[in-house]
């Protein structure tokens, strides 16, 4: 990278926003996660699992919290101090926010993780050195080392499983960080195709495994830059920016009976995925 | 050690220089590496295949008995992942986590790949020829009632082929067992509505009531009733949210979801239940006022531990807000009286009026030969009997696990012994198949043709299973060709049309064509449609179902007497991934973190912190639990969602076989279960069983997903909750 | 002391150079003007016979039969190629479905030897000659559809750019670098979005598109 690249086009590198002066064209992938639907199942992460050639560690290293689920699912409890869970548990689905000022794009050393045009974080397995500042800056903690060369290890795809392996995808060895794409292999295949036919990718066109598989479909996916996707509306009905690190709702009257929120949102990363709070009726 | 005087600056500049030299070398294109591999090369493929684009095929998933209908994606010949199929009534193009891992059951490492004969403790491998003969041979001079053929759960054209070679064979015995079905309920159901399992609509009710029913987890159709229920908490909908309420002493993952979880004195469910038909007053029909007389909220709060103002609560939220739905699940049918505990519930919801609403029967098929064979402990019981009589002389057996299922007090491996000649059709060499004399390997279910009908029906559907993918092994084969090879052994002439079984499926199907919705299309487009679409509609009758209040005489006891030396009560838990047992050697439902624990690759005892500080027991003090028939040493759990009386333990762990990923991992809580049973249909009362628990001294980390806040959110807005009364859902998108 | 230390730290980072491109020189993947290595296929196809361009007979003069290729436009074999991400070898169906009609070269040794693989159902062992690492990947259709439909160019050009004029080849040799700063050199140029419009683009140079 030139001195004279970076002197003219200072701008550009530095803004306060990510996307304020130059915001998403074509596509802005974003996520809505209805946490009241969300029953905790854990087929997102198990089809995750199944679409993106993610390794079984095993107990062992399952252990030593190298588990390389990209999405998990978190399970919280009510923490005032009543004697029987009796609101039940609270699930909460994680993965990378693809946040629009992720904290881990700025620190890779060798710029192994930046972001697209349309929006997603990306993470390219042979620039990764494995440095692992990025997952020490993820506030979400979501993305995953790969401790060890999953491929030649034992038990991890004896034969024939290794004949499950999705070919769209890298599959990782040793030393590079990993974590949720949402599903680029999908995206990029469904926007070739958009392209050849001349449009756009209608929503609901191309889904993210996780979304397909939800039984109860709580995670709605698409582009957040086409007014009519349901992503797009849900995150407008709810009164949800992309670019506020505050949103205005909480401050004005009757803004909290949304139920929208972002997690981590004051730490400004600008996540890209919105949950619905869970409703409980407590009189009952 | 270098002397002092080599200080930070000199350090770098040697770092410089060296680093320098070194990073010279690193330019030069050597990445492109032409000439070293082989292209796939296709000598004569499918219009359709084209490299880098996947096709997908229509079959049906057969990791439990719901029977969602799926799509398989099959890249280069390969099939990669499963999706659901989005014309199906069942699933709706929407999976579950067991469903997902069928990728995994089919290119288990593990899988039997050659037919194995017992040689004293080993398997010689033989052809699939001398197999059959010597079927053929051990059957000659055999009477036909000595013939016994053991199945899971069975239904489609596989069994019609089966009950062919049995009546072919002159046995009646078909034996038909499932370790983990709602058994009890089916029968109560019967005899409250007149049907078995009548359909649910979750998404036409306002308030759910779940007596242990865990719908949403591992209950009858859980990917169909969680579709409802993200229909049921729409706020959007014109009945507005829906509100759950769970009951039962061990929470479920459905329990997990309740707006109100209610932990109730094992086994008392059906005195609860009866508190709300009387507190309910004076809308309730006579004979079941007379039923739930003496009922008050008092009474039913000192059985069962619920308080008494809860009970009039329920009461009033159940009639305000009807239609509703209650539900009868595992937890309040595991016991010696869960048919009446059953009853009880079933009256309770034609009490509400909620039959024809909520609550309807599901068609009756008119092709009954098809139609699902379910499995019950009682059928294993009677085989069990027999084979200790020394009565069966050859035993087939197929889709079922009953040596690792089976509690050890009927003492299934030692009557197995008494049987000469034993067969097992199987995919892994789990417990079952290492008793046998012959394993014939099966094709897996991505493998197989066949037709299977689910036990609970939505619509009236037949869903057909096709191969995604050629046979990974050569020497495997489908259940239905088995049965067609063994058939013509004895009916050559009756059977020599059908090479295989495919042919017999398709002339089957194309033969009834009329009545499957294809009378006009030619033979081949019919066919081509069914498979195309992987489900076929079924001629049916609108079933019939009884909303008048049947006054059964519902008589339910006491509760469970304290028992001294062994006090607490045992839950075993049945979860999503692991149910029986059957799909423990799958790796991703190894690893994938119970919903409620976050515990993986083991099992556990869930006790709650009263409990747990009454025993003086931490979380990961191993734990030996021991029953009058058995005990097993498992890792300690404290968790606040289960009855201070009880304790739980997982189904599904402990196998001593299988594969690699199964055995060893956990303990088999199935060996140490009371032999009690329903006083009614002679269902295992697993609940029933009591047990004491005491420390071992040892104690390990548990390895689980939460990390060691152990789900606190530590004053962070992470996971938020809302209240209804703070919340306007209905301009949701 | 430290002098003795720098010294040897440096011839030791210079042997390490000196080795690794020692190790880089032999055997040599590539040549001076980024020429692939010769690579033989099992059959060696003659592009030039198929795809070359024709002479007429020369109707007066006998003696100058009709000579030259049959200007099989690329995309009728590698029909792949526009249809997907990645572009594969025609399947051995394409050739017998010419070849099982054309007489006067049967029982030439190549023809026989393709044969003999149709008869036995054995697709031919063709080897990769443009062969990029297993980290990258490149989508062959967007590339056609863009130059080719959208922009209309002719085929050979389209093809040609990356692969050379292979219709003077008989098996293909790669001509280009195929090295990721020749992608993005052609990436920065701005080209029309199609063949009638004023409007340009260049290329992704979103990571994400080639490394997934």
């Amino acid at each position: 990278m030139s001195l004279s690249n970076l002197l003219e086009n200072w701008s550009q590198f530095r803004h306060e926003h990510p996307n304020n002066d130059k915001p998403h064209e074509e596509y802005k992938w974003a996520m809505s996660i209805d946490l009241d639907a969300c029953t905790g199942c854990n087929t997102c992460s198990v089809a995750c699992y199944a679409e993106n050639n993610l390794p079984v560690v095993g107990k062992e290293k399952f252990a030593h919290g190298q588990a390389m689920h990209w999405i998990r699912i978190e399970r919280y409890w009510d923490e005032d101090d009543r004697e029987f869970a009796d609101q039940g548990a609270q699930f909460l689905p994680m993965m990378c926010q693809q946040c629009e000022a992720a904290p881990c794009e700025t620190v890779c050393p060798v710029g192994a993780t930046n972001h697209t045009a349309d929006g997603l974080n990306s993470q390219i397995y042979n620039r990764c050195i494995g440095s692992r500042y990025c997952s020490a800056n993820c506030p979400f903690k979501v993305r995953y080392f790969n401790w060890y060369n999953y491929p030649t290890t034992e038990n991890v795809w004896p034969e024939p499983m290794q004949q499950q392996l999705n070919p769209d995808l890298t599959v990782r060895t040793k030393g590079v960080m990993e974590k949720c794409t949402f599903c680029v292999q999908r995206l990029y295949s469904a926007k070739n195709n958009a392209r050849t036919e001349g449009r756009l990718v209608h929503d609901g066109e191309v889904q993210t495994a996780c979304q397909q598989a939800c039984p109860t479909n709580a995670i709605s996916f698409g582009n957040l830059v086409d007014p009519q996707s349901k992503v797009a509306k849900q995150w407008e009905q709810q009164k949800v920016e992309l670019a506020k690190d505050k949103q205005l709702k909480d401050a004005e009257e009757g803004g909290t009976d949304l139920r929208g929120y972002r997690i981590l949102e004051e730490l400004r990363p600008y996540p890209s995925v919105m949950y619905l709070e869970r409703v409980r009726e407590s009189a009952i | 050690m270098i002397e002092n005087s080599f200080n930070r600056r000199d350090f770098l500049k040697v770092l410089g220089w060296g680093g320098t030299a070194v990073a010279l070398s690193g330019c030069g294109n050597t990445s492109v590496e032409d000439g070293k591999e082989f292209v796939t090369s296709y000598s004569e493929p499918a219009d359709y295949e084209i490299p880098s684009i996947g096709v997908y095929f229509n079959s049906t998933c057969a990791q439990c008995d719901a029977g969602c209908n799926i799509m398989g994606r099959v890249r280069e010949g390969r099939v990669l992942k499963l999706e659901g199929n989005a014309g199906s009534s069942i699933n709706r193009g929407k999976m579950c986590g067991l469903g997902q891992a069928g990728v995994q059951a089919h290119y288990n490492p593990d899988r039997v790949r050659e037919p194995l004969l017992r040689n004293g403790n080993k398997g010689e491998t033989l052809t699939w020829e001398k197999a059959l003969s010597l079927i053929n041979e051990k059957l000659g001079g055999v009477k036909g009632e000595e013939v016994a053929f053991l199945t899971g759960g069975i239904s489609g054209h596989a069994k019609v082929l089966l009950n062919n070679y049995l009546e072919v064979l002159g046995s009646k015995n078909h034996y038909a067992y499932e370790a983990v079905s709602p058994g009890v309920v089916r029968a109560a159901n019967k005899k409250a509505y007149g049907v078995e399992m009548p359909r649910l609509h979750l998404d036409k009710a306002r308030v759910v009531v779940s007596f242990g029913a865990d719908f949403l987890g591992a209950w009858v159709s859980p990917v169909h009733f969680s579709m409802q229920y993200g229909q049921f908490r729409k706020g959007s909908r014109p009945e507005g949210r829906g509100v759950l309420v769970q009951i039962e002493p061990k929470m479920t993952l459905t329990g997990a979801n309740a707006d109100h979880w209610i932990p109730i004195r094992p086994g008392t469910e059906g005195i609860l239940a009866l508190g709300i038909i009387n507190a309910l007053g004076a809308s309730v029909p006579a004979d079941a006022a007379a039923v739930a007389k003496d009922y008050t909220a008092e009474r039913v709060s000192k059985d069962t531990g619920v308080p008494a103002e809860q009970v009039g609560k329920l009461a009033a939220l159940l009639k305000e807000r009807s239609p509703s739905l209650v539900l009868a699940g595992g937890a309040a049918e595991g016991y010696a009286h869960g048919s009446q505990n059953a009853a009880a519930i079933a009256l309770l919801n034609q009490v509400l009026g909620n039959v024809g609403k909520t609550i309807d029967a599901s068609d009756t098929l008119q092709f009954t030969q098809i139609a699902p064979t379910t499995g019950s402990r009682a059928s294993l019981q009677v085989l069990n009997d027999s084979m200790a009589q020394g009565k069966v002389k050859v035993l087939f057996s197929y889709g079922a696990n009953p040596v690792y299922t089976a509690p050890a007090s009927m003492k299934l491996v030692e009557n197995l012994q008494k049987v000469p000649f034993k067969v097992t059709f199987a995919h892994y060499l789990d417990e079952t198949a290492l008793q046998a004399d012959l394993v014939l390997p099966l094709d897996s279910a991505l493998e197989d043709w066949g037709t299977s009908v689910p036990e609970y029906l939505v619509d009236a559907q037949l869903s057909i299973q096709q191969p995604l993918m050629e046979k990974l092994y050569p020497n495997t084969r489908g259940i239905g060709d088995i049965l067609l090879a063994l058939l013509k052994q004895r009916r050559a002439e009756d059977y020599k049309a059908y090479e295989d079984f495919y042919s017999y499926l398709r002339g089957a199907m194309v033969q009834n064509k009329a009545a499957l919705g294809g009378a006009v299309a030619d033979d081949d487009s019919f066919w081509n449609a069914t498979l195309s679409s992987g489900i076929v509609k079924l001629p049916s009758a609108a079933g019939s179902i009884l909303a008048k209040v049947s006054a059964a005489a519902i008589v339910l006891p006491a509760p469970a007497a304290e028992d001294a030396s062994y006090p607490l009560h045992l839950i075993p838990a049945v979860s999503a991934s692991m149910r029986d047992g059957r799909h423990a050697n799958l790796s991703w439902l190894q690893e994938s973190p119970d919903p409620l624990t976050t515990i993986v690759w083991d099992s556990w005892v869930e006790l709650h912190p009263k409990t747990a500080a009454k025993l003086g027991i931490v979380e990961g003090d191993i734990l030996e639990v021991t029953s009058r028939s058995g005990s097993i040493k498992a890792q300690a759990y404290v968790f606040p969602g289960i009855h201070p009386d009880a304790i739980s333990v997982p189904l599904g762990y402990g196998h001593e076989a299988m594969g690699r990923y199964a055995k060893g991992v956990g303990a088999n809580v199935f060996k140490m279960l009371d032999p009690v049973m329903d006083k009614e249909t002679g269902e295992l009362a697993i609940n029933e069983t009591r047990v004491k628990v005491s420390k071992t001294g040892q104690r390990v980390i548990v390895v689980k997903d939460e990390g060691a806040a152990g789900g606190k959110q530590m004053g962070r807005k992470i996971a938020v909750k809302l209240s209804a009364d703070e919340v306007d859902l209905s301009e949701e998108v | 002391m430290h002098r003795i230390l720098r010294l040897s730290v440096l011839l030791v980072g210079m042997f390490a150079a000196a080795g690794s491109y020692a190790i880089d020189a032999a055997p040599s993947l590539t040549t001076a003007d980024d020429l692939g290595p010769q690579v033989e296929q099992p059959i060696e196809f003659p592009h030039s016979r198929h795809a070359g361009l024709h002479e007429a007979a020369d109707s007066a003069d006998p003696s100058k039969p009709a000579k030259g290729g049959m200007e099989i436009n690329c995309m009728y074999c590698h029909t792949y190629a526009r249809r997907g991400m990645a572009a594969g070898i025609p399947p051995l169906r394409k050739c017998i479905g010419c070849h099982q009609s054309i007489e006067s070269v049967k029982e030439t040794p190549r023809i026989k030897k393709l044969f003999e693989y149709w008869e036995t159902k054995k697709p031919v062992p063709w080897k990769k000659v443009h062969d990029l690492p297993d980290f990258v990947r490149f989508n062959h259709e967007r590339h056609i559809q863009r130059f080719y439909f959208q922009q209309g160019k002719p085929v050979q050009e389209v093809c040609g750019y990356c692969h050379g004029d292979v219709k003077t080849m008989t098996v293909a040799r790669r001509q280009k670098a195929l090295s990721m700063g020749w992608c993005v050199s052609c990436h920065q140029k701005d080209h029309p979005v199609d063949a009638t419009s004023s409007k340009t683009s260049h290329g992704p140079n979103d990571c994400f598109t080639c490394h997934k």
